[in-house]
């Protein structure tokens, strides 16, 4: 009878209480006696379907910020992330994706100026394993995956996620077969390796060895062609960003990385070498090239520049234009060094 | 709660056959193909990533939204991979094909009021699902409404739909210029405010002009003077000699999606209370009404190639698509300019 009166006479936290007692329920292993099992799952999904209408209002009316703030502090007030986190998979398509909108809302919520989605995760780090791991389930992943990127847009959050073991699970998820959940993957792990730059640069310069070659091996030289292809752009925006110059000098210096690039110059994918583009020109920019980078350079300087001759992009681009003269410059001038 | 008997559908190039091809857009085919493991017949939108420059996460979003949704007016996704430099999309099969195709092969007047009726109560449930989800569709037209041998009716092709949840924050609306000219609302066109969720209710207006007429108003004009006659015209309705045959009802539900302030037309929840609707029947009356007696659609596909290849080898500069696309892009920098200094 409770489902009749409702609504009315709801304040936002007695729907955070409700779905929290509902979830609780819901967590226990299947009692065969609970005949209203189904009806709880379904007032479940009711009221998860509610927090979301009060967080991001309804096409007749705007969400009221007091409502808001009061369900978020009643939310992580106490477990209720971790329950709803631990019974997703028990939930319907729907509710599933009205939770992950629900945990996304949430992160932006303030109360009393306080991001307070952030303390929490703070305190219950181990949620984040549960979500990046969530990759490995197909049905899951993309609603975890959602939930994981909204999460770590908390700097420490973040820290946690770069610095724990799992990190090095996202080389394979970015290559799983589906797609939806591979591109899934790395967007995430993009989000990871740009949002919070000094973060990223403290990640990069301590993780550098084992990540960069990880980064080389699996991803650029992937048979993948998608692979490639995201590795490529995402490796010219982390060593572009002037916050990663440290790590940008280190990869620069390397004639592992430069005969990795100088092959992905040559694929047949425009895309592919245009990207590669960007990165190459690093090398060739360096002030201080190692010895053995000039003579991998001046031994394929003939190579190169007819490369460079018949490379153009499908749009007039005076930046690019710019660059490749800069770069053919270069390399024309490159004498071979004695040492 | 996962429905332990749906299928799985491999993700692997290998286990599929492409048969002929039954659609096309500018950097994608859709062929008709056999999954030869479940020994199932699926069409798969082969797209070359390639063209697709620098949208790899509008494309992540188009198929994750394809992958989540679940509504049986909605073409869903059964599975994505890639495949080399293609993505292939495998999607449930529907073997009568778009209602434009089927328009153009044998009904170049359009269909009868009951068979609109039916189909557009189908897509309206579908819009009414995809809002309350939080989703624009942004490309409702008949060529995106596909229709099933069992008249099954599905809204397909999320090319260009929109999240207005996508980021946490609901953004009431959005700023890009997409979707075709003809059936696009005049808040997109002149993308000063933005827009949501009623500018797919304008286009659902415009679509039943669509199956009313067997073509959009203004389809026969450049996309330039479609923008500029959607903007400054009155809107389009039933009002020609020519639709004497169509009821007071009818006409009333176009009046009342076509109105140009977005703000006065109703929700497609409300829509679908309107009076029109009490005709629409049983999807199974489509099958018998329209389907019976029509090719193969991978025959009626390759004969309409073949005509609008001839028609464009007549005229060649009006359906230079490229090129319109860019005049339009033009023009809608015009538009704008000039509704600010007005």
């Amino acid at each position: 009878m409770k489902g009749l009166f409702k609504s009315k006479s709801r304040t936002p936290a007695d729907v955070v209480r409700q779905t929290r007692d509902l979830l609780i329920s819901a967590d226990r292993s299947p009692d065969p006696r609970d005949t209203k099992r189904e009806e709880k799952m379904a007032e479940l999904c009711r009221n998860i379907r509610e927090m979301k209408s009060v967080l991001y209002g309804s096409s007749e009316a705007e969400p009221v910020p007091e409502a808001c703030a009061q369900l978020t502090q009643e939310f992580f007030r106490e477990n209720t992330l971790r329950l709803l986190i631990s019974c997703l998979p028990k939930l319907n398509l729907e509710a599933r994706k009205d939770a992950t909108q629900v945990v996304a809302n949430l992160q932006r919520q303030q109360v009393n100026s306080r991001l307070i989605a952030s303390d929490y995760l703070e305190a219950n780090f181990d949620l984040l394993d549960i979500l990046v791991v969530g990759y490995d389930n197909t049905d899951m992943a993309l609603h975890y995956g959602s939930m994981l990127r909204e999460c770590i847009r908390h700097q420490s959050v973040a820290r946690y996620v770069l610095e724990s073991e799992h990190m090095k699970k996202f080389f394979d998820y970015i290559q799983l077969p589906n797609f939806d959940i591979a591109a899934d993957a790395a967007a995430t792990f993009k989000e990871l390796l740009t949002r919070h730059k000094s973060t990223v640069a403290e990640f990069l310069n301590k993780n550098y060895d084992w990540f960069f070659a990880d980064y080389n091996s699996k991803l650029l030289e992937s048979s993948n062609y998608i692979t490639r292809r995201q590795a490529i752009k995402l490796l010219g925006d982390i060593l572009l960003d002037r916050s990663n110059s440290a790590v940008m000098i280190r990869y620069v210096s390397s004639i592992g990385n430069l005969r990795i690039l100088m092959n992905l110059l040559r694929e047949s994918s425009k895309s592919i070498q245009m990207e590669a583009f960007h990165v190459f020109k690093l090398f060739v920019a360096n002030q201080n090239k190692p010895s053995d980078i000039v003579g991998v350079l001046v031994t394929n300087r003939s190579k190169l520049l007819r490369l460079f001759a018949d490379f153009k992009t499908d749009k007039e681009d005076e930046q690019f234009e710019a660059d490749k003269a800069q770069v053919v410059k270069e390399i024309a001038a490159l004498e071979p060094q004695e040492r | 709660m996962e429905h332990p008997w749906e299928k799985k559908f491999p993700v692997n190039a290998k286990d599929y056959k492409l048969y002929e091809d039954i659609g096309e857009g500018v950097s994608a085919t859709v062929y008709r193909a056999l999954c030869v493991p479940l020994n199932e017949i699926v069409a798969i939108k082969v797209l070359d990533l390639e063209k697709c420059n620098n949208d790899l996460d509008g494309i992540r979003q188009e198929v994750q939204t394809m992958n989540l949704i679940s509504h049986p007016n909605l073409l869903k996704s059964l599975c994505s991979f890639t495949n080399g430099h293609n993505l292939w999309v495998v999607m449930p099969y529907m073997a009568g094909g778009s209602c434009m195709h089927i328009m153009k092969s044998a009904y170049p007047e359009g269909f009868d009021e009951p068979v609109i009726a039916t189909l557009l109560y189908e897509v309206l449930k579908a819009l009414a699902y995809l809002h309350e989800n939080g989703h624009i569709h942004r490309d409702v037209k008949a060529g995106n409404i596909l229709v099933d041998l069992n008249g099954a009716v599905r809204l397909a092709d999320f090319g260009v739909s929109a999240c207005m949840f996508d980021t946490g924050d609901r953004r009431r609306s959005r700023n890009t210029f997409v979707g075709t000219p003809c059936w696009m609302a005049p808040e997109v066109m002149q993308q000063l405010h933005g827009y949501d969720f009623k500018a797919d209710v304008w286009s659902f207006g415009i679509t039943a002009l669509e199956l009313a007429h067997g073509h959009a108003p203004f389809s026969k004009y450049p996309p330039i003077k479609v923008l500029l006659m959607t903007l400054q015209n009155a809107p389009p309705g039933l009002d020609y000699e020519r639709d004497r045959r169509f009821s007071k009802s009818f006409k009333e539900l176009v009046g009342t999606c076509l109105v140009k302030d977005p703000k006065k037309r109703p929700t497609s929840e409300k829509l679908m209370k309107h009076h029109f609707f009490k005709q629409a029947r049983a999807v199974n009356y489509l099958a018998r009404a329209i389907l019976d007696g029509l090719s193969p659609l991978g025959d009626r596909f390759r004969t309409l190639k073949a005509k609008e290849a001839a028609l464009l080898g007549q005229n060649k500069a009006l359906y230079e698509d490229k090129e319109q696309q860019s005049q339009v892009r033009d023009f809608t920098l015009v538009i704008k300019k000039y509704s600010v200094m007005h």
